[in-house]
Formats: C-alpha cells, sequence, structure tokens
C-alpha cells in the first residue's frame, strides 16, 4: 500500500515518464553528437527519426521480433543519413539545406508517411512491444520500481550507449581521430587521417542512432504507427546536443529534463491537474524550453569554448585554393 | 575516385540546365521509389501532371495552392540572402492568419477598401512580430535562428489549436449550438473577403496578385537599393560589413521582420482569400512554410524565380491533395519535394564546381 | 651524399593555373636544401605533393632512388617525409601529446585505447635533446606561435622523419627565435636527415642552407651551392631580374600636427583574455610608424580598435583633436580613418561581390552614389572603372567577383578604395603577406606616396623587413602592450628583436 502511494506520486510519475520520453531524444542526441564531432551538421534528425520509427514497426508486424525491429530501424536511419553525407562530404553541398531537405523528404509529410501509408501500417495494433524485462517485484519497488525498474530494453540499452560513446571519444584512438577530424579536418588529413571515411561512418552511426530512437516511439511508447508521431523530437535533439556541449553524459540529464518537459502534459491531464490552465501552455513546454536552453548556452557568445567542434558544417576540401 | 574542383566561370546554360536536369533526374529517382512499392509511374504522373495543369479547373486548383508558397517561398528567400535561416515561415503564417482574421472580424462589414489593407497589414504585423523572436535571439544573443524558429512553429500550432479549440475566443464561432459542440472560427464579413480576378476561364485569387507584388517589391529592394545593398554584403561577408561600417544587428532584425511579415500577409490571404475564418486544421494539414524552403531553395533565392516554382510545386500538391487515396500514397509529394531538393542541391554543387571521375595510375608510368 | 629525394618533371594544375610545371628537385642525405621563390612561385603546392597531399598530374617521385606514389599523406608520412606547414596543422584543443600521437599507427599507435601520457615523457626526452622543448601536457591554443612550431617539429620527430619540410618557418619568430631554430635544423641534418627549408627570404636561405633550389612561375631556374651565391644573385634567379635590395628611401619629411592619439587603450580578444594592455601612441601626419612584434601579440585588436571595429575595454582613440566614438566602424570611416585590413578577402571586400560594389563598400551611404534610396548603379560602376585604371587592377572589368582577383590585383582594389576616401589617417595591416615582388614594390610606393601626401600611416606589420624600410618611428608590441620604440633611422634588428621577444631592449 505505502509503495503504491509513494509510486502514484506525482514525482515519481514524472520521473518516470521524463526517462520513457527522453529515451528516444537520447539516441537522437547521441547520434547527432557523433555526426557533429566529425564535423557533420545533420538537421535531418526529425526525417531520419520517423524513417526509423515507421520501418522498426515494419520489422516488428513483420517479423515478431523486436530486436529484427530495432536492426531494421537503425539501417532505415543510417540509410537515410547516407543522403545527407553524399551530399554534404562528397559533393560539398550546403549542411543546413541538405538537412533540411532530408527532414522533408522523410519527415511527417514525406517518406515516412508514404511507406506507413503503402505498408498499411496507421491504426494496426503492434505485435509486440518493449515491456521491462525486470521481475514483478522490482518493478513495484519503492520509488525506485517505477522509475528505474519498470523500463524497457531501451532505455538501459541507451544507458549503454551513453558509456561506450563518451569511452570512444575520449579513451580510444578512432575517437580521438573523429574528435580531430571535427576540430581541424586539415590536421588530421595531415597526418593521414581519411576525413572523407570518418565523416561518412559517424553521419551513418548518427542515422541509425536516430532511427532507433524513432522505433522508442512505435516501439515502446505508443507502441503503433501514427504519421508524424515523434512530433518535433528530432529537433529537440539537435538542441540538446548545444546543451549538452557536445558531451554524451550531459546528453543524458538534458534527454531526461527534455523528457520531462514532454511527459508533464500527459501525466497532468491523466491526472486531472492544474485542469484551469489550457493543455497547449504545457505542450509548448518543450518546445518554449528547448528555446530558452538555446539562449541560455549561446548568451555567452562563446560556443566555441563550450565544446562546439571547430569545423562543425564546414566541407573540406584538401585541394580548394 | 571522384574530384570536385571550383569552377572558375560559370557558364550561363548552366544556371537553366541544372535546375531543369534536377528536377528531371528527381522524378528519375521518384520512378525507381514508386517501382519498388508497386504503383505504376507513368500512370501516377500522368495523373499529378492532368490534376495540377491538365485542365482549366486544375490550373484554378494550383492558383489557389500555389498562393501561400509564393509568400513562403519569399519569405525563405529574403532571409537566405543574409544567410539566415528563418524556417519559421509555417508559424509565422499562422500568426499572420490570427492577427489577419482579427482585423477582418473587428472592422465589420464597411468597405472591401478599408478590411482588406487591414488585413494586409495586420498579418504582417502578425508574422514579423513572431519573426523577431528569433531575430532577437540571433542579432543580440547570437542564438541559432534555424532552431528557435523552427520551434515557435509548433507554439504557434498550439496557440491556433488553443483559440478555436480550447477557449471560447475572439476568433471562435459561438453563435449556435453546434458551433459549441463543433468548435469552428468566426466567419469573416462579405468586407474581409477577399475577390478574384478572372482572366477567361482563368481565375486569380486576389491574394496571387499581392504575392507578385510582393515580389517585384522584393526584387527592387534587394537589386536597388542601400537596404538590399547591405544585405548582400552582410550575406556575402559579415566582417566586410562590419568593416564596412554596417549595423548588422539592425539588419538582421529588419530582414527577419520582412521575412515574417511576408509569411504573416501569407496568412491572412489564406483567411481572406479561401478559408473566411481562422481555421487551425486546415492551416496546419498543409505544410506550406516548410513547402516554401523548397520552394525558395529550388527558385535560387530569385524572387521572381520564386513565383514559378510555387506555381509549379503548388500544382503538384494540389494534385496531391485531390489524389490522395489508395492508389496514390499520402507523403508522395512530400517524397517528391525532398528528391527535388536533394537533386537541387546535387546541381548547384554542378554550377559551382566541376566534377571529374579519376581513375588513379601509377606516377611513373604518367610520365611515359 | 647518396640522394634522399628526387622530384622529376612534377606538373600540378589547378583550374586556372598551372601550380607546377614539369619541376625537377632533388635533395641529397644530411642536407639543408632551400626551396627558395616568390610568393606564388609553386613552393608549397610542390611540398604538398611530396607530403602525399596533392596527387601530381604529371612527373615521379623517387626516395632513395626508388620510384613511390603516394595515395595519402599517411604513405608518405611512413615513408618518413613530415612537414611543417605554414599554417599549422595542429588540433588547438588538443593537448601537445595527443597531437602527437594524432595518426600514428606503430608503436603505441596500434592499441585501440589512447594514452597520451606514456608519451608525453618521449616528447619531452625529444624536446630536450632539440632544444625544442614544450610541455606536453600544454594544450595548443595556450601556446605561442613559436612553441606550436615546436610541436609540429616534435610531430616529425616523434615519427623518425628522414625527411622534413619546414615551409616558410621563421614568419611566426623573433630573429632570435629563428636563429635557435636554424640551429635546431642543423642538429637534424648532422644526423643524417635532409631538411628542405622553404622560404622567400634570401638572408634566411644564406644563413641556414647548403645549397638552394629556386623556382619562378611554377618552374626549377636553378640549383646553385649556397656558398657560391650572394643574396643578389639569388634576389635575380627569383624573380627574374635584376630587383634592388628592399631597402630604405628617402623620403620628404613632413612636419605635420598629430592626426592620431591613442590613449590607453586596453582589449579583450576573441578568446576572452587581455589582448591590449595600456597602448598609447601618437602618429603625425605624414609619418610613417611601423609596428612590430611577433603575429599574436596584439597587432589584430590594435588595428581593430583604431577603425572601430573592436570595442576597447578602456581608453581612447582621438583623430585630429576629436575623440572617436569607440567601437564604431562608422565613426572612424567618418574621421577619415582608412583601413587596409589583415584578411584582405573577407574583411577587406565582400568576395562574392563585383570589383564595382566593392569600390563603394563604405562610401555607398554618400549622396554621390545613390538618389533616395535608391542606388545609382551606373555611378557606381564608372566610379569602379576610374579607380581600376588609376591603379592599374588587372584581371578583370568592374563586374568581376572581388575573389577572382589575385592577391596583388585585389590588394590594390582595397588601396584604390581607401586612399580615394582622402584619409587622414590609414591604418594598414600586414599589406603585402602573400603578394610578390613586384606587387609588394607596387603596394610600398603607394604608402610612401600617401604618407608624403600628409597621410599619417600606422603600418602594423609581422615583417620586419618591412617595417624597417618604410618607418619613420618603429614601436614594438608584445603581449599586448609596446615595450619599446625606436627611430627607424639606425635601428638594428638585434635591439627590435629582442624588443620582440619582450627583453627591455636595453
Amino acid at each position: 500500500m505505502l509503495a503504491a502511494g509513494i509510486n502514484d506520486s506525482i514525482l515519481v510519475v514524472v520521473l518516470a515518464s521524463a526517462i520513457v520520453y527522453g529515451t528516444p531524444l537520447l539516441y537522437a542526441a547521441l547520434g547527432e553528437l557523433l555526426a557533429e564531432r566529425s564535423g557533420v551538421l545533420n538537421l535531418g534528425v526529425e526525417g531520419m527519426m520517423l524513417v526509423g520509427a515507421v520501418m522498426g514497426f515494419w520489422g516488428v508486424q513483420r517479423t515478431g521480433s523486436l530486436g529484427v525491429a530495432i536492426v531494421v530501424a537503425a539501417i532505415a536511419g543510417a540509410s537515410m543519413a547516407l543522403i545527407h553525407a553524399f551530399l554534404v562530404v562528397t559533393l560539398r553541398a550546403n549542411q543546413i539545406v541538405s538537412g533540411l531537405a532530408l527532414t522533408i523528404f522523410a519527415g511527417a509529410v514525406g517518406l515516412s508517411s508514404y511507406l506507413g501509408n503503402d505498408l498499411k501500417l496507421a491504426d494496426q495494433p503492434a505485435r509486440h512491444a518493449f515491456t521491462s524485462p525486470l521481475p514483478h517485484s522490482w518493478q513495484t519497488a519503492r520509488i525506485a520500481g517505477p522509475i528505474l525498474f519498470n523500463q524497457t530494453w531501451l532505455v538501459y540499452a541507451s544507458w549503454v550507449c551513453v558509456v561506450v560513446v563518451a569511452v570512444y571519444l575520449n579513451r580510444t584512438r578512432p575517437g580521438l581521430n573523429v574528435r580531430a577530424v571535427g576540430e581541424s579536418p586539415a590536421a588530421a588529413d595531415a597526418m593521414g587521417i581519411d576525413v572523407t571515411l570518418y565523416r561518412y561512418l559517424h553521419t551513418l552511426a548518427g542515422g541509425a542512432f536516430a532511427g532507433v530512437g524513432g522505433a522508442c516511439f512505435s516501439l515502446a511508447i505508443t507502441p503503433q504507427w501514427v504519421d508524424g508521431l515523434t512530433a518535433g523530437a528530432g529537433w529537440i535533439a539537435i538542441a540538446l546536443v548545444i546543451f549538452a556541449f557536445w558531451r554524451p553524459a550531459l546528453c543524458l540529464i538534458g534527454a531526461y529534463l527534455f523528457g520531462a518537459f514532454s511527459g508533464i502534459p500527459f501525466t497532468f491531464q491523466a491526472r486531472g491537474i492544474l485542469t484551469g490552465i489550457p493543455p497547449e501552455l504545457f505542450q509548448a513546454l518543450p518546445y518554449v524550453m528547448t528555446v530558452v536552453v538555446l539562449v541560455l548556452v549561446s548568451s555567452a557568445g562563446a560556443r566555441r569554448r563550450l565544446g562546439a567542434p571547430g569545423a562543425l558544417g564546414v566541407p573540406y576540401a584538401r585541394e580548394e585554393r | 575516385m571522384i574530384r570536385i574542383e571550383r569552377r572558375l566561370t560559370q557558364p550561363r546554360w548552366l544556371t537553366f540546365a541544372v535546375p531543369i536536369v534536377s528536377v528531371a533526374f528527381a522524378f528519375v529517382v521518384m520512378t525507381v521509389v514508386l517501382l519498388a512499392t508497386h504503383h505504376p509511374p507513368l500512370h501516377t504522373f500522368r495523373l499529378l501532371f492532368e490534376n495540377a495543369f491538365g485542365s482549366y479547373d486544375a490550373l484554378n486548383a494550383s492558383f489557389v495552392a500555389a498562393t501561400p508558397l509564393i509568400f513562403t517561398g519569399l519569405c525563405v528567400a529574403v532571409a537566405f540572402r543574409m544567410q539566415l535561416f528563418n524556417i519559421g515561415g509555417e508559424g509565422q503564417l499562422y500568426m499572420g492568419a490570427v492577427t489577419g482574421a482579427a482585423a477582418g472580424i473587428a472592422l465589420g462589414n464597411h468597405s472591401s477598401w478599408l478590411s482588406i489593407p487591414a488585413m494586409i497589414l495586420a498579418g504582417a504585423a502578425g508574422g514579423a512580430a513572431l519573426a523577431l523572436i528569433p531575430g532577437v535571439l540571433r542579432a543580440y544573443l547570437h542564438t541559432n535562428e534555424i532552431i528557435t524558429s523552427l520551434m515557435l512553429n509548433y507554439v504557434a500550432a498550439l496557440v491556433l489549436t488553443y483559440l478555436i479549440f480550447d477557449s471560447e475566443s475572439y476568433w471562435r464561432d459561438t453563435s449556435s449550438a453546434t458551433a459549441k459542440v463543433f468548435p469552428q472560427g468566426k466567419n469573416l464579413p462579405a468586407a474581409g473577403q477577399w475577390p478574384t480576378t478572372s482572366i477567361g476561364s482563368l481565375i486569380l485569387p486576389f491574394g496571387l496578385l499581392v504575392g507578385i507584388a510582393l515580389a517585384v517589391l522584393v526584387w527592387v529592394l534587394y537589386s536597388r537599393t542601400r537596404f538590399g545593398f547591405e544585405v548582400h554584403v552582410i550575406g556575402d561577408s559579415p566582417r566586410a560589413a562590419g568593416y564596412a561600417g554596417m549595423r548588422t544587428r539592425r539588419m538582421i532584425l529588419a530582414v527577419m521582420a520582412l521575412s515574417g511579415a511576408i509569411a504573416g500577409i501569407g496568412g491572412a490571404s489564406q483567411d481572406g482569400d479561401f478559408r473566411h475564418q481562422l481555421d487551425p486544421r486546415g492551416l496546419t494539414a498543409a505544410g506550406y512554410g516548410y513547402a516554401g524552403i523548397v520552394v525558395a531553395a529550388l527558385g535560387r533565392y530569385n524572387p521572381f524565380a520564386v513565383c514559378v516554382i510555387a506555381f509549379l510545386l503548388g500544382g503538384l500538391q494540389n494534385a496531391g491533395y485531390a489524389l490522395q487515396g489508395a492508389d496514390f500514397p499520402s507523403g508522395l509529394v512530400g517524397v517528391l519535394y525532398g528528391l527535388i531538393l536533394f537533386c537541387a542541391l546535387g546541381g548547384e554543387v554542378l554550377i559551382r564546381h566541376r566534377i571529374r571521375f579519376q581513375f588513379r595510375r601509377p606516377v611513373a608510368e604518367a610520365t611515359v | 651524399m647518396p640522394a634522399a629525394v628526387t622530384l622529376r618533371g612534377i606538373t600540378k594544375r589547378f583550374p586556372g593555373v598551372v601550380a607546377n610545371d614539369g619541376v625537377d628537385f632533388e635533395a641529397v642525405e644530411g642536407e639543408v636544401h632551400a626551396l627558395l621563390g616568390e610568393n606564388g612561385a609553386g613552393k608549397s603546392t610542390l611540398s604538398n605533393i611530396l607530403t602525399g597531399l596533392y596527387h601530381p598530374d604529371e612527373g615521379e617521385i623517387l626516395l632513395g632512388g626508388k620510384p613511390v606514389a603516394f595515395a595519402s599523406p599517411r604513405e608518405a608520412i611512413d615513408a618518413g617525409i613530415c612537414m611543417v606547414h605554414q599554417h599549422f596543422r595542429l588540433v588547438a584543443p588538443f593537448t601537445v601529446a595527443e597531437n602527437v600521437i594524432l595518426g600514428d599507427h606503430r608503436g603505441e599507435g596500434k592499441k585501440f585505447m589512447v594514452h597520451p601520457r606514456r608519451v608525453e615523457r618521449r616528447v619531452a626526452e625529444l624536446g630536450e635533446r632539440y632544444r625544442i622543448a614544450v610541455d606536453p601536457g600544454a594544450r595548443i591554443w595556450q601556446l605561442s606561435l613559436g612553441e606550436q612550431q615546436r610541436v609540429e617539429i616534435l610531430k616529425a620527430l616523434y615519427r623518425e622523419a628522414r625527411i622534413l619540410i619546414l615551409d616558410e618557418p621563421t614568419a611566426v619568430l623573433t630573429p632570435q627565435e629563428a636563429d635557435s631554430l636554424f640551429e635546431t635544423v642543423r642538429v637534424m641534418a648532422a644526423e643524417g636527415r635532409t631538411i628542405v627549408f622553404i622560404s622567400h627570404k634570401l638572408h634566411e636561405v644564406s644563413a641556414v642552407s647548403d645549397r638552394v633550389t629556386v623556382l619562378r612561375g611554377g618552374k626549377t631556374v636553378a640549383t646553385v651551392e649556397t656558398k657560391g651565391a650572394t643574396p643578389r644573385s639569388l634576389a635575380s634567379l627569383m624573380v627574374g631580374r635584376d630587383v634592388a635590395d628592399i631597402e630604405r628611401i628617402a623620403r620628404e619629411r613632413w612636419d605635420g600636427g598629430i592626426v592620431l592619439e591613442a590613449a590607453n587603450l586596453s582589449a579583450i580578444g576573441d578568446r576572452g583574455t587581455p589582448a591590449l594592455r595600456d597602448v598609447s601612441l601618437t602618429l603625425r601626419a605624414g609619418e610613417i610608424l611601423g609596428i612590430a612584434g611577433v603575429a599574436g601579440n596584439g597587432q589584430r585588436e590594435l588595428a581593430e580598435v583604431v577603425t572601430g571595429l573592436r570595442a576597447p575595454s578602456g581608453g581612447t582613440v582621438t583623430v585630429d583633436g576629436k575623440r572617436l566614438r569607440s567601437g564604431s566602424a562608422r565613426a572612424a570611416i567618418r574621421a577619415h580613418v582608412s583601413h587596409v585590413p589583415e584578411d584582405r578577402l573577407h574583411t577587406g571586400v565582400a568576395p562574392s561581390l563585383s570589383i564595382a560594389s566593392n569600390s563603394v563598400l563604405k562610401t555607398y551611404r554618400g549622396s554621390r552614389f545613390r538618389w533616395g534610396p535608391l542606388l545609382r548603379l551606373r555611378t557606381i560602376r564608372d566610379h569602379a572603372d576610374r579607380l581600376i585604371r588609376l591603379y592599374d587592377v588587372r584581371g578583370g572589368g568592374p563586374d568581376l567577383p572581388a575573389r577572382q582577383l589575385s592577391g596583388g590585383n585585389l590588394q590594390k582594389v582595397v588601396l584604390a578604395r581607401e586612399f580615394d576616401g582622402q584619409p587622414k589617417v590609414l591604418v594598414v595591416a600586414s599589406p603585402t603577406r602573400g603578394l610578390d615582388v613586384a606587387a609588394i614594390e607596387t603596394v610600398h610606393s603607394h604608402l610612401r606616396t600617401a604618407a608624403s601626401g600628409g597621410v599619417g600611416v600606422l603600418l602594423i606589420s609581422e615583417d620586419l623587413d618591412e617595417i624597417l624600410a618604410l618607418s619613420d618611428r618603429i614601436a614594438v608590441l608584445y603581449e599586448g602592450a609596446i615595450v619599446g620604440e625606436v627611430a627607424a633611422e639606425g635601428a638594428s634588428v638585434d635591439e627590435i628583436g629582442l624588443l620582440m621577444a619582450g627583453g627591455s631592449g636595453e
């Protein structure tokens, strides 16, 4: 009884939903972070997430396996990123315009909608959805139960990803190389590091992460396919990378913070809290907070000092003169 | 190995050939997508074309669809000239629709000569006000305008929903019992409904003419005035602009306001020309602002080209709506837009660079 | 001595230029071989080919007599060729040790996990041995340019390079530091390494090299023993005609009033650290005041503060008796302060705009070029046409985008515009960097003419020869402060060099 009481308290529920809604943001932000650390700005996260979401859902409906579904989502996201990589790394097109094009191409009124429609996925109940792998008694434990233990594999895997990405970037040789490529491609190139290869790989990895992030919606949160179900999460993820100063561990904190903003409207509505206040006010919270956070981190005017890769958004051409 | 070299001179024919080839290439890729998903490409394209440009009715519907795209396309284009990415055209259009409708309702049914200019001005003010938020943040706090302007689109959409669905606001029709159960906007008085012009069987909405007039104005402003000169210099090199004593911050504010105002007039045109009320569902479903990015990018940011492209893409969009159904999947138009944009982007590179395919050969052999 | 590296018939074309046109070059083991040529003669291209960054269109490379073809810089590094680029290839937020191991794939470099600390000792050792010590744990952005150069050399030594290419290495050094670098170079050569020393400065080449290969217009002109050559003979090989040494030309002295007075200027640099400390100086009409110093000691900030591009954190600028509104470029323009900026391509002009537009970059607001809010495009074009003829700008008419001009012609456009504003004060920063000898002479003569016409010229340059040749007085900047001032007549390089290194000058 006592446990149920605490576990039903608003704070616990909000914290639990922060993790639920933060997880797709976390995956997408980690992916964007990898791409940006290599110097590629990819504004197409929203599109990659949606394609990941629809293909992941297709995967589970088709095969019944959540594992396969996640792999499909990752591949789908990565193949979207490949278009961006070809345009901006090989053809050296404007990264901003290419990213926007990717959002339009893949996004809510584009390929994801086309595929969802064509594969007849809308309004279908999911055959399987991610649930907590932990014993029931853990899930109902006081406080920690709903927040930490009644979560899906996707959540636990995201924690592993944070550690892996952080160690990769800071401790390993390819990590050192990719940071050099993002900071100063000319320096990396002169030392024999293949700038093009590194940029391709990390942009693709970024797409794969975004695809998994999208699949979090269609395989765990919703879990079904609805056009445009990410509702701007991809854009929030991009802002999150800036908020996190391009550091994986801070992405985790930021993602859960924004997850809480995203979860609050649902929680409040479900519980009839603050019914006098229009629901739109809460729904606007994640978007308004994104703007606020961006202002806070940019007002210092010294993004460089905060850790923005030196060559972010700049194409590299060895023989240009 | 692909090698890309900067062209010293850009052949004139390329500036025409590349967009055409890009669009053609996009259709080729689209064909592959359609085939892969078991849709007959030729049939689909024919349907698309017929419903876009194939008859007077189709053309008139395409004019309707093109009207907002001219505004949102110009909105993106004027900002991009100064390297500002205002992708908040969507939300700025919503706000223009809100303020435009307010003016139309408030002025009652007196005179169109009063109502229409007032709606245009009010729409411009509404759009400009929303665009100034990212503008001020960018000018004074160096906050990236891309994400802030985009986030405000979602906020503006929520404002629309709130005004009609979750409140008894000035804009909501509360006159009848049905209107209370099924929320909708107040109808504009006849004076606030914009006229149309007919040329033969072609019907041109008033907003379309306003859009074309704005394109002319933008062209004059950008190619013939001090304001335009400063925009060009700042867009090309902010450091050179500072060196020349230009006031970059003020210009950022001015250009963002101009950009937002144009989108806002587009919103007022939605009220006055077509919907005759504040219509959240219709506005948010259309995605005019995002299509405007495609229009501007394809028009290579030239105001006249923006008008032409808006008409062509408007046609596609119109056909997409008309055909939506089982054998014409939703999202197809978006996919096509995206493909065209990718191809145009690749084409842009071709204009500025020359691409060489090179196969590496042993250097010693090359001396022979 | 056996040949360490041989280049035969190297040709490299870029769109619109042939940078190397059948170049032959050979350096033997244990020698310091200078590659001499003007800016634009093809030295950097040649060295980028040697290091695998560029692929030659024609020609062959032999290492120790065997033909090689480098597909990438990595293969060149593995073959023992390393280069210290003129613009350093260092990753600023990384430590010295991290930069040293970057891209290394032998020994410690084989491991998947990196442990920069393990190489720190080795880096420190190398620094000691070659007398180029730097703190291996320091981050690059904390280091002076001279120290950064040491890191570049350490990178090469750590990889046990057999052939080391130094591209214009003295540009960032004081004369004393340059001497110390020459010693390091000789130590390395004595160990059997080959040093290719790229320079356009004759006295350096004479001081450090054993042999000299001269490039002109992308072609090899000659290879000579340094001992048998004089600076004069090298100069005529380099330029293709007899040139007068850059030396002082007597100029009619003006005794004008004070046109510019800077008092107690302080400013914060881009990194947020103090870049100018309490700088005061005066400039008279008709005078050239040279500001000497090693790059990065506050020169850029000084120019920006005087011209209103940067708001000072303290102090005032007075022009012709009137205090300028600080941090306002417009106020400076109105007070007839002209400015030839260091970065001519992105600050001096808007590169994609036409020469015509750029010729009115500061005057488009004036009534001459506008009619209400509209611009008089015809008048602007005619104005540009006149300036092009007056200053002999070659390469295109008023409609050509500025970026398509060569460096020398671009500088003429900037000078033409700045002189046209009837300046009282002219702030000139590194006006001849990257230009060839003919263009340098033109720029110098324009500056002398301006001074003779009564303009006060503030000449900020890292090229000490240029400062000595043109200035009437010389002030030296070190870490943002003026550490000494001398009359140019009879000033000694040693004295100024000591000041540039922060010495007291006594």
